[in-house]
């Protein structure tokens, strides 16, 4: 009975365990001992792994590689907003919302595996600086947080019932928390530049 | 003679009380760079995906008028906001963005890209209807859409480049360099 129950929510179960885990780690101080042993590792990955090295050695290259960085934002962003947009009922009003969330959502696993494939590279260029830098903690939290949200939490709770199903307050939620959430990874990505 | 002339553009607008104010207001020119490259995901995001429809990448049971029309919007309003930050980031750094190599080829292709979108539109209007329900557009309008895919990385990378001083009018004497990002001082003392 139990068993069944939990497996039915076993996604919305494991974020939220994911969350209280957070929690605990702020809460019980664990953040604050882990960190400075990550100096050393954010050290390494900027002057000794080889992505560092190339980051750090041949400007051009980490360019072109911070480019494909923002195109994957862009149709990340891209497919964000025309599923957001739809959901909020803004933009395809005369397509079915379950046939964008569908369309649209390879399109953004391959967007957001590319920007963090590229973003791992950009970080190890600068490591020893962002580790210092609080706005890129926060991007990391947020782009954690938006990515389980994503396919944990909004993609399964939109394909597993007919959209007419869904309370339309529910599908704005998703829609703003989305937007905001992605927002917030782009703007939080740019203000390191600027830090 | 036009970069003489694109010099003496840019010295004049560098001159203005706004264009200094714009730069020297740490937050401004921040605000004003983080907006045009926010937008990307709004203006380039949505022609990507509508070129990715053209291609067949994305939601290819939805007809790809209704995609091209429905993020048609979204995709101007993204544009516009790009070029009133884009242009205003030029002039509150006029002289330098002017003698950028970078700034002048991105330029180029985004001149490019919009002869290639109104290209694109002719095309998308003449063919309207015989295959909108294929999952993949007819090969001029493939075409269309790989070029602009192309155009548009292009533009954003070359975008990217513009801070970085590899080829800049100081640590550069090759003469084709130097004309080409118009760097007029350099040129006369050599």
């Amino acid at each position: 009975m139990l068993g069944s129950i939990l497996s039915q929510y076993a996604r919305t179960l494991s974020v939220a365990a994911a969350f209280l885990l957070i929690v605990l780690v702020e809460a019980l101080g664990i953040r604050e001992a882990i960190y400075p042993g990550l100096e050393a590792f954010f050290n390494w990955m900027n002057q000794s792994s080889w992505l560092g090295v190339i980051g750090t050695t041949y400007g051009s290259v980490y360019a072109t590689v911070e480019a494909v960085h923002l195109l994957s934002m862009a149709v990340l962003g891209g497919t964000v907003l025309a599923t957001d947009l739809r959901l909020l009922g803004v933009v395809f009003k005369d397509v079915p919302s379950e046939t964008i969330v569908t369309g649209t959502h390879k399109c953004f696993k391959w967007a957001l595996l590319m920007a963090i494939l590229t973003g791992i590279f950009c970080a190890a260029g600068v490591a020893n600086k962002v580790y210092f830098m609080e706005v890129f903690w926060i991007k990391m939290l947020v782009l954690l947080v938006g990515s389980c949200f994503m396919l944990f939490i909004k993609q399964p709770f939109l394909t597993s019932r007919p959209h007419a199903e869904i309370a339309p307050w529910m599908m704005r939620l998703l829609a703003i928390t989305s937007m905001l959430t992605w927002f917030t990874v782009a703007a939080t990505g740019r203000w390191i530049g600027f830090s | 003679m036009i970069n003489e002339l694109l010099l003496q553009f840019g010295q004049w607008m560098e001159a203005q009380q706004y264009s200094q104010m714009l730069v020297s207001g740490y937050f401004s020119y921040s605000w004003l760079e983080a907006t045009h490259v926010l937008t990307l995901m709004v203006s380039i995001g949505s022609l990507f995906i509508i070129d990715f429809r053209m291609l067949g990448w994305v939601m290819p049971n939805v007809p790809a008028s209704t995609i091209a029309a429905r993020l048609h919007k979204p995709m101007i309003i993204g544009f516009v906001i790009m070029f009133i930050t884009g242009a205003l980031l030029v002039y509150a750094k006029p002289v330098e963005t002017i003698q950028s190599l970078w700034f002048r080829m991105k330029m180029i292709l985004l001149l490019l890209a919009f002869i290639n979108a109104w290209v694109f539109n002719g095309r998308l209007k003449a063919a309207e209807g015989n295959w909108d329900n294929d999952p993949v557009a007819p090969r001029p309008l493939k075409t269309g859409a790989i070029i602009s895919l192309v155009l548009w990385c292009g533009v954003v990378t070359l975008g990217r480049y513009i801070p970085y001083d590899w080829v800049d009018c100081t640590n550069t004497t090759n003469t084709t360099i130097l004309w080409a990002a118009g760097c007029v001082d350099q040129l006369n003392a050599l």
